[in-house]
């Protein structure tokens, strides 16, 4: 109800804006938005290790920046490391009295490619040592868009991209957008999430719930990307609904192994009504497009019946 | 100039594609890095015509390693990226040649260090003759000029890797892998390649074969690395080469490789217009680097003006391969800035007439 009264909406975050405006990301970007979200919930005292890719790009042409918060980019496989080595450093620090006890937030973020590909044996050792205040977020647009559109693990099933181009003996990309968020639920941490810049109150109740689990934590954030999607830039919003109302991008959290399904949605949309739109999608016939379905149903039928088993 | 039909006009990074698909390259692994971008793409959709395998790797090194993998296998396989990603792909290129495997790597470099620019530079020219990796060993590098020297010598550089068993390097940068020029493939000629007796496909009927790169004892570990060493006497005796441009008479000689030779090109004839006596000498593989002509050319030439997009990195090579005989003049643009040829001859000029050598 509240998001149709928009006069209150700035009374219910906080007002800092942490990721400032005057960045150079493309029109409509929903991974800018998304950043902006979670900053906002992240509050001050926080480190961002930011791997290579669009946010870091778009964020920091000396001399000028984006970021109001302390920040770090690092190579594009070491998000995970370099976070772990900022949250080892500051506890040190801590233990040893050289600067104040208090709960300062390392963050590691990247895109899927710095998450779910390059990225991935960094991350899984930082999840693996169980880092206490540590916060992982993957900005999730589906391709490697700041090099130009590549394939990436994350790049759903049926994608045309730059590197999995669609043709008469190509559908485009022909494997199943890795599943990062299931990989992160199997090192055992107290808090995974997945999220969508749509949904911004959910984006940042799930930050809080992400910081206060104690860490580490893992947030998969779907970013609607409209250059890379070939979707005009003012539908970014309109696509991230889609992809939840669908059940192509469930949004859910898994605390201390527990699921739970975060968004309302009485009965699924068609994938079709997400997939007709997106220049991405525009060859897929409708045997492409049932096959889509199918798998989309299965997991989603997946994660209710985990839902309802541990929900009663 | 003979109008040549199968001249096509191409972009750099497509270049490299097609002249690797046209040396007989069925493998190519590569991963999303500026500027090479166009060359996986390309090789995405050309690949699978002809029957070959195009893989995007999850990063630079799986990328470099299932290039070993596919080299291992007998294919002939190629992979690509640019500076940052060269330097992940490191440790694989030590291993290739330490077990004295083919592949062909390119490196279109952008400016440095760390993540850099996108711009071109020639900063990666110790990385690429200095072995880079870890141990005692050389990869061949090539510094193309023009698309069609990146066509040629990436079909070249196929055949070379096969005959010395060894890496080898196309170095160029984002100003080659980008612009667009008239190309033709005609020029390739096949050399002959020793049987791949070495490959690991199976051993029904024969028996086994290693391929390793680990000797702990350190005798033979001398042995294999005097092997190598060598071998790498032959690549230098066979394989140098350069481009000299009207060095007759030349009183400066210009030494300037890839992007900077074009510039520099433009440079001398700026010069000679002027009736400066310049000449360029140009060399095409960076390593073996073209140490004997330089060191002959000393004789006649008072000055060598070497000029690089780097800091200063080729000097080092000119500096040892002059042994003292000649002075020289460094001038160096580092961090993806290109100077235009009234730059470079402006500079020459000034030098010509401190020297005087009118």
């Amino acid at each position: 109800m509240i998001d149709k009264y928009a006069v209150f909406v700035p009374n219910l975050t906080n007002r800092a804006e942490n990721f400032t405006s005057g960045h150079r990301a493309c029109q409509g970007c929903a991974e800018a938005l998304a950043v902006r979200h979670v900053l906002k919930a992240l509050g001050h005292d926080i480190v961002i290790s930011n791997a290579t890719g669009c946010m870091e790009i778009v964020s920091s042409p000396l001399p000028l920046t984006a970021w109001n918060v302390p920040w770090i980019h690092v190579t594009f496989e070491n998000a995970g490391a370099v976070a772990s080595g900022v949250a080892a450093g500051l506890k040190v620090l801590m233990r040893k009295g050289k600067i104040p006890e208090k709960r300062i937030v390392s963050v590691g973020m990247g895109g899927d490619g710095a998450t779910t590909d390059i990225g991935l044996q960094a991350l899984s050792g930082a999840l693996e040592r169980m880092h206490k205040d540590f916060l992982y977020v993957c900005f999730d647009n589906e391709a490697y868009m700041n090099t130009g559109i590549q394939r990436s693990s994350s790049t759903p099933y049926g994608a045309a991209t730059t590197t999995s181009p669609a043709g008469k003996d190509s559908i485009g990309q022909h494997t199943w957008k890795k599943n990062m968020a299931a990989i992160a639920v199997a090192h055992d941490i107290p808090y995974v999430a997945t999220a969508c810049s749509s949904y911004p109150f959910d984006l940042q109740a799930k930050v809080i719930k992400a910081v206060e689990s104690g860490g580490p934590a893992y947030l998969h954030v779907l970013s609607v990307c409209p250059t890379g999607w070939r979707i005009p830039s003012h539908l970014a919003i309109k696509y991230g609904r889609l992809a939840v109302e669908t059940g192509v991008f469930p949004l859910y959290e898994v605390q201390d192994g527990k699921y739970r399904m975060t968004a309302d949605i009485p009965k699924l949309r068609p994938v079709r009504d997400y997939l007709s739109g997106q220049g991405r999608f525009r060859h897929l016939t409708d045997t492409d497009i049932d096959i889509i379905q199918k798998r989309v149903t299965k997991e989603y039928d997946k994660l209710i019946s985990l839902h309802k088993s541990n929900n009663g | 100039m003979t109008k040549n039909k199968n001249k096509k006009l191409m972009r750099g990074n497509a270049v490299v594609g097609e002249a690797a698909i046209k040396a007989g390259c069925t493998c190519y692994f590569g991963y999303p890095i500026t500027p090479q971008n166009q060359l996986p793409e390309y090789m995405s959709r050309r690949l699978v015509e002809v029957g070959g395998v195009f893989i995007q790797s999850e990063s630079e090194i799986s990328a470099i390693n299932m290039a070993l993998g596919a080299s291992v296998a007998g294919a002939r396989v190629m992979t690509s990226s640019s500076s940052p990603g060269i330097s992940l792909k490191q440790e694989g290129i030590s291993f290739l040649a330490g077990c004295e495997l083919p592949c062909v790597i390119v490196n279109m470099a952008r400016g440095g260090p760390g993540l850099g620019n996108i711009s071109p530079a020639q900063s990666d020219y110790f990385q690429a003759t200095r072995g880079g990796g870890h141990g005692d060993y050389r990869s061949l590098v090539y510094a193309p000029a023009s698309c069609q020297e990146l066509a040629d010598l990436t079909m070249e550089a196929f055949d070379v890797a096969d005959v010395y068993r060894n890496p080898v390097m196309i170095l160029a940068d984002g100003m080659i892998g980008q612009m667009m020029e008239p190309v033709t493939y005609d020029n390739y000629k096949p050399r002959e390649i020793p049987p791949k007796d070495y490959i690991l496909d199976g051993a029904k009927d024969r028996p086994s074969r290693i391929i390793k790169s680990l000797i702990l004892n350190p005798h033979e570990m001398e042995e294999f690395n005097w092997k190598l060493a060598r071998k790498y006497r032959i690549i230098e005796k066979n394989e140098t080469k350069y481009e000299e441009f009207m060095m007759d008479d030349a009183k400066v000689a210009v030494i300037a490789y890839g992007t900077a030779a074009r510039i520099a090109k433009g440079a001398v004839k700026r010069a000679r217009n002027d009736g400066m006596r310049v000449g360029l000498i140009r060399p095409i593989t960076l390593w073996p680097f073209p140490s004997e002509i330089i060191y002959r050319r000393a004789a006649s030439v008072g000055l060598f003006f070497v000029f690089e997009m780097s800091a200063g990195q080729m000097v080092e090579d000119v500096r040892l391969a002059l042994k003292g005989e000649s002075e020289i003049y460094f001038y160096g643009r580092p961090g993806g800035i290109v100077p235009t040829p009234v730059e470079v001859q402006r500079l020459i000029t000034r030098q010509y007439y401190q020297k005087g050598l009118i």
